[in-house]
């Protein structure tokens, strides 16, 4: 069978490739926290109504993640619009052709995560109506979303095997493939899935730190569980995160302990930010949201020069032509700071509001 | 033809992105309108002291918000998913001339978003001034989106001067782009209403529930009155030929975009004769009915826009196939499976007039047709005989306007002819007669 790759978009970019690739890479990362926070918080949060029938530690907990999560599923959709236009943009190329070779279980993504969506306000706003449904509900939830964390992993897989598009287009044009004997798949699957359990422990730390003074036995233990979940997951991670290593292309392994320089350190040094906040985080949970976050950045960075590896035979973004459209760019950038300054802004009024409320009530 | 085909049996990709789209566009023009409503409203009952209303509104916000920031945002993307899978050559081109644009409104969606949550978990927690003013920012960012957005849609049918001159602006403000934004927000103030009216009918106190009725099916009114006018001003802003296949150029369409003015005319004219005169007896029941009017006219009104672009999906630039204008000569030398990329037909294969007559089918056709579902070929050439298609394939573009130029060579031709005669004369029953 032939490769065949699409042809670049004639429109070319409207802004050098570097620049896209960070725009791509920076809101990649934001989708990916609060992706986390979604999937580790809404699995925990099933765990935790199940757990919560008998221990009231983890009923306060189910009820009080269940309040955040709508919000983080929406901060994931919309935080991951902005990374699905850049890659768009960059990579068309392969991310049209791998959709569409796996177009229904794609196509599955947006039915799942709407009726995940869905099942979390259900379980926030009709707890009594459900009853005893509240329980298998919020699994339903949290299944949906481990299953479209999956097929999103099956579809960025495919995006870098351009060798095997076209037989598997010669065998059907139905849209029903997977990319089932990728060998990293669940490996790189797992990785995402195993930070979002890690994050979700930071998260649940933060959300303790609300409740210190309405309920400081509560929060001193959700506290001390949060910091166990992330610690207990990263340990697994150092694990999986060795499994993906080890289960790449040799020569891309290659490269990432030793043969390139620039990728070995962005790697490695991820790898120590983990640990160096599982080091902190008993001492100071901001300490090790801020490393975590660090290291979540270097992975992606890291994540991004892979996709260069498998692509570059294939395609290169620097070869598009580039027609700068500079004075549109100027526009996106004021009014994306203005947003953020309006978005501060009410989030400012919406915490004041509540602290006001609090002491109205006390 | 630089992309595979994804081929969606019975249904049709076309129908699939419809029926999202449909959806899509009924609760994201209410997302739009009901911003304006939840303020105004909110400013009034404060005004009033109205706290009964004050009470209504903060029930019709939760409705608004499962309808809008989950179905809405998830529909939305739903579309770009749809759109990507069936048509990527041409959501390609959409992205790539409109990359800044798209990304400021992103930045307006992330804005209208955060606006909304916090106007609805901030109705005890917010001053009233602070709360009008998020409930104005989330309008804003709303309405915002939506002139974005309509910018980029409106161009897919008035490409204007871009064309020549490959400018953003040209292709961003293009000759329908006003008149649809006055459509598209005097549909956003009827929908508002529309919604509001079952939300009011649901209310248990009667003295509140009628005044609410009357005052939702207002909206509905004001917004419906302006549609004729942009309507009318949009229709002188399309392509000579868009406006001849809704007028009389195609039947179907045509029988459409009447459809479409005869079920606006429903709309309010249920909306007159219930709400209006006799909110006292309105029932939600009705409501719905009212609701379900609006659903249809947005479906077939947004089916005629679709439907009249055609035979393009980007106006004078790219087929409905996803052949660009300019490529025109070069598929005419080099044959329609000779461009298309994905033709991955064995070599073997190659002799046989039918199996190359389907990919000729798969990759020149298919986009609007399906087989024997949607717009099915296989009805559309009932009866015809071999003489018939070959001269109906060599002036596909005149003898239907809406169609694009059938592009294949002689051979290419020949075995679509075969192909298609095959489908209503199985070969081994001809042969065995
Ligand atoms: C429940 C919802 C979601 C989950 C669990 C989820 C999970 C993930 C995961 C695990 C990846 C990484 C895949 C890999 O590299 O192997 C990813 C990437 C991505 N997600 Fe999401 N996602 C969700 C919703 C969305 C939505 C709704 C959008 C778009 C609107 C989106 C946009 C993206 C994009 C564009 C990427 C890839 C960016 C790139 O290739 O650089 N995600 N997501």
């Amino acid at each position: 069978m032939p490769v065949v790759i699409p042809p670049a978009d004639p429109a070319g970019l409207p802004a050098p490739a570097w620049l896209l690739q960070i725009l791509l890479v920076f809101t990649f990362i934001l989708h990916i926290v609060a992706m986390n926070l979604l999937a580790g918080g809404t699995t925990i949060m099933a765990i935790a109504h199940w757990k919560g029938k008998s221990n009231p530690f983890f009923a306060a907990l189910g009820a009080r993640l269940c309040k955040a999560l709508p919000v983080t599923m929406s901060l994931t959709i919309t935080l991951g619009i902005a990374p699905l236009l850049f890659v768009q943009v960059l990579y068309g190329q392969a991310f049209y052709t791998a959709s569409i070779l796996m177009a229904w279980p794609w196509l599955l993504v947006v039915a799942l995560v709407l009726l995940a969506y869905y099942g979390l306000y259900l379980v926030q706003f009709r707890p009594d109506w459900l009853g005893r449904w509240v329980t298998p509900i919020a699994w339903v939830s949290a299944i949906f979303i481990l299953v479209v964390g999956l097929l999103y992993t099956h579809n960025a897989t495919l995006n870098l095997a351009p060798e095997k598009w076209a037989q598997m287009y010669a065998q059907s044009a139905a849209g029903l493939h997977l990319n089932w004997s990728e060998p990293t798949l669940i490996p790189r699957y797992l990785h995402f899935m195993v930070a979002a359990f890690a994050v979700t422990g930071l998260g649940i730390m933060l959300l303790s730190l609300l409740y210190r003074s309405s309920d400081s036995s509560w929060a001193d233990e959700a506290k001390r569980f949060g910091a166990r979940l992330f610690i207990g997951a990263t340990i697994v991670q150092l694990a999986v995160g060795l499994w993906f290593l080890f289960s790449l292309p040799n020569s891309f392994m290659q490269s990432f302990i030793g043969g390139n320089t620039v990728h070995t350190i962005i790697l490695w040094a991820g790898v120590l930010l983990a640990v160096l906040a599982m080091l902190v985080v008993n001492r100071s949970a901001l300490g090790a949201v801020a490393l975590t976050i660090l290291a979540i950045a270097l992975m992606s960075v890291t994540r991004h020069s892979l996709r260069g590896m498998y692509l570059s035979p294939h395609l290169d973004v620097n070869a598009i032509p580039v027609n700068p459209q500079w004075v549109v760019f100027v526009i996106f950038v004021v009014l994306l700071v203005a947003g953020l300054g309006v978005v501060g802004w009410m989030v400012w009024q919406f915490v004041r509001g509540g602290q006001a409320e609090a002491q109205s009530t006390s | 033809m630089e992309y595979p085909f994804w081929d969606v049996p019975l249904l049709g990709g076309g129908m699939l992105i419809g029926i999202i789209a449909i959806l899509h566009v009924f609760v994201s023009h209410f997302a739009i309108g009901a911003g304006l409503f939840l303020v105004l409203t909110e400013i009034k009952a404060r005004r009033e002291n109205d706290t009964a209303l004050l009470g209504y509104l903060k029930r019709h916000s939760t409705f608004f918000i499962l309808v809008v920031l989950v179905f809405g945002a998830v529909s939305g993307v739903g579309i770009w998913w749809a759109i990507g899978l069936v048509h990527p050559s041409a959501t390609s081109a959409l992205i790539h001339i409109f990359v800044w644009a798209w990304a400021i409104e992103w930045v307006f969606f992330l804005v209208e978003l955060l606006a909304a949550f916090i106007y609805y978990y901030g109705w005890n927690r917010l001053s009233a001034r602070t709360h009008i003013a998020v409930g104005w920012v989330y309008f804003a960012g709303a309405w915002l989106s939506l002139f974005m957005i309509n910018g980029i849609l409106t161009f897919m049918l008035t490409t204007g001067r871009w064309t020549e001159t490959r400018s953003l602006a040209d292709a961003f403000f293009n000759p329908s782009m006003l008149p649809s934004l006055l459509v598209r927000t005097a549909v956003t103030i009827a929908l508002a209403g529309l919604y509001a009216l079952i939300t009011a009918s649901a209310e248990a106190d009667e003295s509140l529930r009628e005044r609410v009725v009357k005052y939702a099916s207002k909206w509905v009114l004001a917004g419906i009155s302006v549609i004729p006018f942009g309507g009318i001003w949009y229709i002188s802003r399309i392509p000579d030929q868009a406006r001849e296949i809704s007028m009389g150029g195609a039947p179907v369409v045509t029988l459409f975009a009447a459809a479409s003015v005869v079920f606006s005319a429903f709309v309010l004219l249920a909306t007159l004769l219930g709400p209006f005169l006799f909110p006292r007896r309105f029932h939600v029941t009705f409501a719905f009915v009212i609701v379900a009017l609006g659903l249809v006219t947005t479906g077939v009104t947004e089916w005629v826009r679709e439907a009249v672009r055609k035979p393009y999906i980007l106006y004078d630039y790219m087929y409905s196939n996803a052949v660009r204008t300019e490529e025109v000569q070069l598929v005419y030398e080099q044959g329609v499976l000779g461009t298309a990329k994905w033709d991955l037909l064995h070599e073997v294969d190659r002799a046989d007039l039918l199996k190359v007559g389907e990919q000729v089918f798969r990759f020149h056709c298919q986009s609007c047709h399906t087989v024997n579902g949607f717009n099915g070929i296989k009805f559309a050439v009932k009866g015809w005989e071999k003489d018939f298609l070959d001269i109906q394939l060599q002036n596909l573009n005149q003898l239907k306007g809406y169609m694009p130029p059938f592009l294949g060579n002689e051979e290419e031709r020949k075995a679509l002819v075969e192909w298609l005669y095959s489908l209503n004369n199985p070969p081994q029953q001809t042969a065995r007669r």
